[in-house]
C-alpha cells in the first residue's frame, strides 16, 4: 500500500511565561492509502496539536516545531513555504474540526463556504462552483441542498452542519482528511449517522484519514490502525483489532476499562487514578508510572523506548501487560 | 422575519422618541422656566404695576399664559410643524433658525474628526492586530494608554499654544470674520480648512486611537476564531482569508463603534469650540446654558436625542445587513 503521510521525530514545544510546555515529543505516524488511522487520548495529551502540525497549522511564533520528516504522498513538505502549503491544504489535505458551528463563518451562508474550495482550487466560476456545492451537498445527504446552501450556519442544526463540514472537506477530493473530534459536539444518534457518513465518504473517495478522538467506541467503530497518546508521546500503537484484544500499555487498558458496558452488573465506574501530569511539570522516566500500578523502579527513573512487539505493534512500557502475563480486563 | 424585524426597530426607534419629546418638554417645567423671571429684578424706576405688564405680556408672547398640558399641547403641535419655540434671547428668534445657523460649523469639525478618526483609525488597528506583539502594536497599547489619561482640552490648548501662537503654523484663535464673509468660494474654502485644523486635529488624535484600539481588538478577537483555522485549513489565500472572513467579521464591534460616535456629531465639542473660539452647537449650548435661555437648550437637547436615536437605529440596520444571526434573537 502506499504510503501517504511519513511523520519522524515531531515535536512542538510552546514557550509560555509558566514554563516550557512540551506539547509534543517526538511522535512518529505512518497513514497508508485508504487507511483510517486514529489518535487517541485524553484532553491536553497532544493529539490535536499533532494533527495540525500534519497540516502544518500551528502558527510559529508562538510555538516551536522540529521534525526530522513530513512527508505527504511521496513530497518532503517540511521546508515548504506558507504559500506552496496554501496549494496543498484543502485541495490535497482537509481537516474538519469538533464544533462545526464556531467552524463556520457566522456571516457567510454554507454553500458560499464551500464554494470557495471549488473556486480556489479548480479555478471553476462562482455559478459552476454552486452547481458542485449543490451536489456535493446532496452527496453528505443533506436534503433540499440547493436551499439549504443559501443557509446560514446558525440555521441549521448541529448534525446538517457536521455535514456541510464534510462536503466541504471532501469537495476536492483529498489524499488525506484530518477529522479532529468530528463526533464530539453531536448527539449520539446523529453521531452514528456522521460517522457512517465520513466511513463511506472516506471509502468511495478513497481517502486516507487521520481520525483524532477520546472516544474509544468511535475507534472501534471506524478506525484500523490506532496510536495512543500520553502527555505529548505515543504510548502504543496496533491495528484496532489487536488493541482491543490485547492491550499492552497499562493506559490503554486503563482507557479501556473506563469505558461503561451495558453488560456490568455492578454500576462502578472504573477510573485511572490521578490525573495527566500538568505540561510543564512532567513527571521523570516513564510519564505515566505515578497513575501506573504496576511501576517499577525503572519506570520512576527511565523513559522506555517504543518497542516493536508481535511484529506489527509498537508499546512505550517497560513492562508489557500481555507479555508480563497480568490478565486485562 | 427580517422586515418584521425592521419594521419593529423602527417603530420602537419612534416610541422612544416621542417619551424623549414629553420628558424633554416637563423635566424643564420642574424647575424656573418662566420668561418673565429674566427681568427680576425690576429694572430702573420701573413700577409695580408697569413690571406686572410687562410679565404678563412676556408670558403671552411665549405662550406661557396657558395651563402647562395646553402649552404641551401646543408645543407637539409646533414640533409638527418644525417650530422648536422662540429663543429668550432679545428679539425672540427663533430656535430652530439659531441651530441652522451653527449646526453646519459644528458638522465640519465632526464630520472631519470622525472621517479622519475612522479610515486612519482601522487601518492602524488592522496594521496592529497584523503585528501583533510587535513595535506596531506596542506603539498602539501605549499610545492608547497615554490617550486615556490626557483629556481632550489639554490636547487642544498644547496645539493652540505650540502650533498656534509659538510656530504660527496654523490659527491658535478662529478669524471672527470666518462665519460672516463665508460665501462658498475656493479662498473662503480654504480659509475654514485653515481654521478648522487645529480644532480637528486635537479631536482626531484621540478619534484616531479610539478607533484604532477597537479595530486591533476585533480583528485579534476573529483571528482567534475556529472558523479562521477553517479557512486557512482550506487553504485559501491569505487576503482572502483577511478580507473575507476576518474583516467582514470584525466590521460588527466597529460599526456599533461608528454608530455611537455618529450621535456625538452634532452635539459640537462644547470644550474644544471653546478653545478654538469656533461659533458651533457646543458655544451655542453654552450660551442658552449661561443666559437660562431654555426654548433654545430644549431645542438642543431635542435635536441631540434624535440624532441619537436615528443613529442607533441606523446601527441596528446595519446590523442586519452585516450580521445574520441578528433577527434570530427576535424570533424566538
Amino acid at each position: 500500500m502506499k504510503q501517504v503521510l511519513k511523520l519522524r521525530n515531531l515535536k512542538v514545544i510552546f514557550p509560555t511565561n509558566y514554563g516550557i510546555i512540551r506539547a509534543v515529543e517526538s511522535v512518529d505516524l505512518d497513514i497508508h492509502e485508504r487507511e483510517c488511522v486514529a489518535l487517541v487520548g485524553e484532553s491536553g495529551c497532544g493529539k490535536s496539536v499533532t494533527s495540525q502540525s500534519v497540516m502544518r497549522l500551528i502558527d510559529s511564533p508562538p510555538a516551536i516545531t522540529r521534525v526530522d520528516t513530513l512527508e505527504f504522498d511521496g513530497r518532503d513538505i517540511k521546508d515548504y513555504t506558507p504559500k506552496q502549503m496554501q496549494e496543498i491544504r484543502g485541495k490535497e489535505m482537509g481537516m474538519i474540526f469538533q464544533d462545526a458551528l464556531t467552524s463556520l463563518n457566522p456571516v457567510m451562508t454554507c454553500g458560499k463556504q464551500i464554494d470557495e474550495m471549488y473556486i480556489r482550487h479548480q479555478g471553476l466560476s462562482k455559478e459552476e462552483a454552486r452547481e458542485h456545492t449543490v451536489k456535493a451537498l446532496e452527496l453528505v445527504g443533506l436534503p433540499e441542498p440547493r436551499k439549504r446552501a443559501n443557509s446560514f450556519p446558525h440555521e441549521l442544526s448541529g448534525g446538517m452542519r457536521q455535514r456541510v463540514l464534510l462536503a466541504m472537506a471532501f469537495a476536492c477530493l483529498p489524499k488525506l482528511l484530518i477529522a479532529d473530534e468530528p463526533t464530539t459536539a453531536l448527539d449520539v444518534t446523529i453521531q452514528a449517522q456522521v460517522l457512517s457518513m465520513l466511513r463511506n465518504m472516506q471509502r468511495g473517495c478513497g481517502t486516507a484519514l487521520l481520525l483524532v478522538t477520546h472516544d474509544l467506541s468511535v475507534v472501534s467503530a471506524i478506525a484500523d490502525t490506532v496510536y495512543v497518546m500520553y502527555a505529548g508521546k505515543i504510548v502504543e500503537k496496533a491495528p484496532v483489532r489487536e488493541l482491543f484484544a490485547t492491550p499492552h500499555h497499562p493506559y490503554t487498558v486503563g482507557l479501556m476499562s473506563a469505558v461503561p458496558r451495558l453488560s456490568d452488573t455492578e454500576r462502578v465506574f472504573t477510573q485511572i487514578p490521578g490525573t495527566v501530569p500538568h505540561p510543564t511539570q512532567k513527571p521523570s522516566g516513564c510519564y505515566f508510572h505515578p497513575r501506573c500500578q504496576y511501576a517499577t523502579a525503572e519506570c520512576k527513573k527511565e523513559m522506555p523506548p517504543l518497542k516493536t512487539i508481535d511484529s506489527n505493534r509498537e508499546v512505550r512500557c517497560h513492562h508489557p501487560l500481555s507479555i508480563r502475563g497480568v490478565s486485562h480486563a | 422575519m427580517k422586515n418584521t424585524y425592521v419594521i419593529k426597530r423602527i417603530f420602537y426607534s419612534l416610541f422612544v422618541f416621542v417619551v424623549v419629546i414629553t420628558l424633554n418638554f416637563f423635566i424643564p417645567r420642574i424647575g424656573v422656566v418662566d420668561p418673565a423671571e429674566r427681568y427680576y429684578p425690576p429694572q430702573g424706576n420701573m413700577s409695580e404695576i408697569e413690571y406686572e405688564i410687562i410679565k404678563q405680556v412676556t408670558r403671552k408672547q411665549y405662550g406661557f399664559d396657558v395651563s402647562t398640558w395646553q402649552q404641551y399641547l401646543n408645543y407637539l403641535q409646533g414640533l409638527s410643524k418644525g417650530d422648536l419655540g422662540k429663543s429668550f434671547r432679545p428679539g425672540s428668534p427663533a430656535v430652530i433658525d439659531l441651530i441652522v445657523e451653527r449646526l453646519p460649523w459644528t458638522l465640519v469639525l465632526s464630520v472631519s474628526t470622525l472621517l479622519i478618526g475612522l479610515i486612519i483609525g482601522v487601518m492602524f488597528g488592522v496594521v496592529a492586530a497584523t503585528k501583533r506583539g510587535r513595535w506596531q502594536d506596542t506603539l498602539l497599547l501605549n499610545a492608547s494608554t497615554i490617550m486615556v489619561a490626557i483629556p481632550g482640552f489639554f490636547i487642544a490648548l498644547m496645539l493652540s499654544f505650540y502650533l498656534g501662537f509659538e510656530l504660527e503654523v496654523f490659527p491658535a484663535y478662529t478669524d471672527s470674520n470666518m462665519v460672516a464673509n463665508f460665501d462658498w468660494s475656493l479662498a473662503a474654502i480654504r480659509t475654514v480648512a485653515y481654521n478648522a485644523a487645529l480644532p480637528v486635529l486635537s479631536m482626531a488624535v484621540g478619534s484616531i486611537i479610539g478607533h484604532a484600539q477597537g479595530t486591533r481588538n476585533a480583528v485579534i478577537a476573529v483571528t482567534n476564531e475556529d472558523f479562521i483555522l477553517t479557512a486557512k485549513a482550506k487553504g485559501l489565500k491569505q487576503n482572502t482569508i483577511r478580507y473575507k472572513h476576518i474583516l467582514r467579521n470584525s466590521m460588527l464591534p466597529i460599526v456599533t463603534s461608528l454608530g455611537m460616535s455618529i450621535s456625538g456629531l452634532i452635539g459640537g465639542q462644547v470644550v474644544i469650540e471653546q478653545v478654538f473660539n469656533w461659533n458651533g452647537m457646543g458655544t451655542l449650548f453654552l450660551e442658552a446654558n449661561n443666559t437660562n435661555d431654555y426654548p433654545l437648550m430644549m431645542g438642543i437637547m431635542l435635536l441631540l436625542s434624535g440624532f441619537t436615536i436615528l443613529a442607533i437605529l441606523i446601527t441596528d440596520l446595519v446590523y442586519v445587513l452585516l450580521d445574520p444571526r441578528v433577527t434570530v434573537g427576535d424570533k424566538r
